[in-house]
């Protein structure tokens, strides 16, 4: 009887070149991370519109929307800016992910393959002098976001909280008329110990209607509140929730 | 032992012209059914865009309906969200004596703040200041009951002399409470001799904590009204049939749904960070109810000493409560008609029935403690 391969199913994910020369395995552990989050009202429409059918919305529909920079992870240095849809999940509150980008490729090979972020490459920025913090999110030279926190005053960290992150983890299929392969929702929960934070006057423009990175579709109606902290915080193996 | 209903208004989709319009005159029945059976308040809350969860923003106006229906039962105008940018403390005080008026004296007075974004961002009012605002309107509004004129120099609200009309026929004035959600809340209800109205869905042992908080700190309290009214109020779920198999049925649809709705309002730390609001309050027992275990058709939202149950069974579990010192109870008996009227109907017939009779309602009457004035009971004119 010929040989058989060896190569069994639990041995896959990390062993073979789709995952393993780019990213290390989860968890990854980011200590240090600075984060401005900002939390807006927006409009019904579109957050019905992007809410899977599993998820409904809040009352009012609100953004999340953060922009970190990890000095330390295991693939380097790298920054991460998600506009994410608050929602539920029958009783509970999660953040489901619009659309991310961050500027470091191996970042985001793992954002998108391991955790489901809906991420793009592009530049991002996040400076703090004094009491006011700005940062800005560009995808290919053109400007999507800029945000800043002006007037802070220290907060009690503990009271700033990180609700768990949904994504939609999918891989494209390459068969004629089928979308996709794997399709699920899955849950990125947060692990975050809040060192420093700062609460203040918050601003974002949605600069541009990008085509890639469409982050104008969640307009800004009232800003709701404006913290920048710093954290150490971790990426957990990502939990699968539910099928789409 | 004392028991009421309370009733948020709650009208799910989808909607229809007449939703809101069956939901209140639905209630109304009910209130009027309480009063005939025997049972104690009926409690309506002030609640502002909270869709689906409350369509109650003018409780005063279905309180005056459900006065005018009844004859004994006391009427819960609570709470009254207290704080200026959403009811100038006037017009608190001018809506209650009124109601007390129309009501023959059976008003008992709600404070509160609101724990939602959705209400306080819609009135664009600082989450950081409501305690503080709380304050001083729970200060003067008892003031402008007992004061021929009066004047107000605060950091919210400030008027010349004026005299504020009318006043409530309960002399000094009608019972005060305030909402709890948390152990700080239940402290400060002590500390100004107010009635302490648990709004959250917790279990008994849940409460026991801020009950002995409660009782021990408003021994020695400052009241910011004419007189203390030493009172704990819980609240819970209800729902009485033959069995308790059918009723955990229906129990749970109603504890699902309610829990459902509340889950969808955005609460005030979940979206702001301060510290004027540590806990989550409501919305944060429900989900953490729901979520301790789940089972198909929407179970883990019944917990201990909630009025689920058979009579014997909603017996037990409302001993709980009077144990650890509960003076009243009120019931959540529909939500979003996911029980259908008759059903509600029924299930108060059965509770007045078979288990009201087991708590002796003499040996919990109203406390008033402080050597000011009349006892508080109902009073005609």
């Amino acid at each position: 009887m010929p040989d058989q391969g060896r190569l069994t199913q639990e041995r896959l994910p990390h062993a073979s070149p789709v995952a393993s020369p780019l990213y290390p395995k989860p968890p990854w552990r980011l200590p240090g991370a600075r984060v401005l989050k900002l939390v807006y009202e927006t409009d019904a429409e579109p957050v019905l519109a992007w809410l899977p059918p599993k998820l409904t919305r809040s009352s009012p529909p609100y953004v999340v929307l953060t922009v970190a920079h990890y000095p330390e992870s295991p693939v380097g240095p790298f920054s991460l800016a998600s506009q994410h849809i608050g929602c539920r999940a029958g009783f509970f509150i999660r953040a489901l992910t619009y659309h991310a980008v961050t500027d470091r490729i191996a970042a985001l090979a793992a954002l998108r393959e391991v955790w489901g972020f809906p991420c793009t490459l592009g530049e991002i920025t996040l400076d703090a002098k004094g009491q006011v913090v700005t940062a800005s999110v560009a995808v290919g030279g053109e400007t999507v976001a800029v945000a800043s926190l002006s007037d802070a005053s220290p907060i009690e960290g503990g009271s700033v909280r990180f609700d768990p992150v949904l994504n939609v983890r999918m891989t494209p299929s390459m068969e004629e008329g089928k979308q996709h392969d794997l399709l699920q929702l899955v849950q990125v929960d947060p692990d975050a110990e809040v060192r420093k934070a700062l609460r203040g006057r918050g601003a974002l423009r949605l600069t541009s209607a990008s085509a890639v990175a469409p982050w104008h579709v969640l307009p800004v109606r009232y800003m709701v509140s404006a913290v920048y902290c710093t954290v150490d915080t971790e990426l957990p193996l990502a939990r699968f929730v539910m099928p789409y | 032992m004392k028991f009421g209903i309370i009733h948020e208004l709650s009208v799910s989709k989808p909607w229809h012209p007449l939703s809101e319009h069956e939901v209140y005159h639905n209630a109304l029945a009910q209130v009027e059914l309480a009063d005939e059976l025997g049972f104690d308040q009926s409690w309506a809350v002030e609640h502002h865009f909270l869709e689906e969860y409350s369509h109650c923003s003018a409780p005063e106006v279905f309180l005056a309906a459900a006065a005018m229906r009844t004859k004994r039962i006391r009427l819960g105008h609570g709470i009254v969200v207290s704080l200026p940018p959403f009811n100038h403390p006037v017009r608190c005080a001018e809506r209650a004596a009124a109601l007390d008026i129309i009501s023959n004296g059976r008003l008992e007075f709600g404070t509160g703040r609101s724990a939602t974004w959705t209400e306080l961002g819609g009135f664009r009012c600082d989450p950081d200041l409501t305690k503080e605002m709380w304050d001083e309107a729970l200060h003067a509004i008892p003031k402008m009951w007992t004061q021929d004129t009066f004047s107000w120099e605060g950091r919210f609200f400030s008027m010349p002399e004026r005299p504020v009309l009318p006043k409530p026929v309960q002399k000094p004035h009608p019972p005060l409470w305030v909402a709890v959600s948390s152990p700080e809340t239940a402290i400060q209800a002590g500390e100004r001799g107010i009635g302490c109205l648990g709004v959250s869905i917790g279990t008994p042992q849940e409460y026991k904590q801020r009950v002995e908080d409660y009782r021990r700190v408003i021994k020695t309290c400052e009241p910011v009204g004419e007189f203390v009214n030493e009172q704990v109020n819980g609240v819970t779920f209800m729902y009485v049939d033959e069995t308790d198999e059918e009723a955990q049925t229906w129990g749970t649809k109603l504890a699902y749904s309610f829990s459902h709705l509340a889950a969808h309002l955005v609460g005030i730390s979940s979206v702001y960070p301060t510290p004027a609001y540590k806990t989550p309050g409501l919305l944060f027992s429900v989900r953490q109810a729901a979520g301790q275990e789940k089972a198909p058709g929407g179970g883990g939202v019944i917990r201990e000493g909630m009025a689920i149950g058979s009579p014997q069974t909603v017996i037990k579990n409302l001993k709980m409560w009077q144990e650890i010192g509960v003076d009243r109870m009120v019931l959540i008996i529909n939500t979003g008609e996911v029980i259908p009227q008759e059903r509600v109907l029924r299930s108060m017939h059965l509770f007045a029935e078979q288990v009201l009779p087991a708590f002796d309602k003499k040996a919990s009457i109203t406390l008033v403690t402080s050597p000011a004035t009349e006892l508080v009971e109902p009073a005609m004119p």
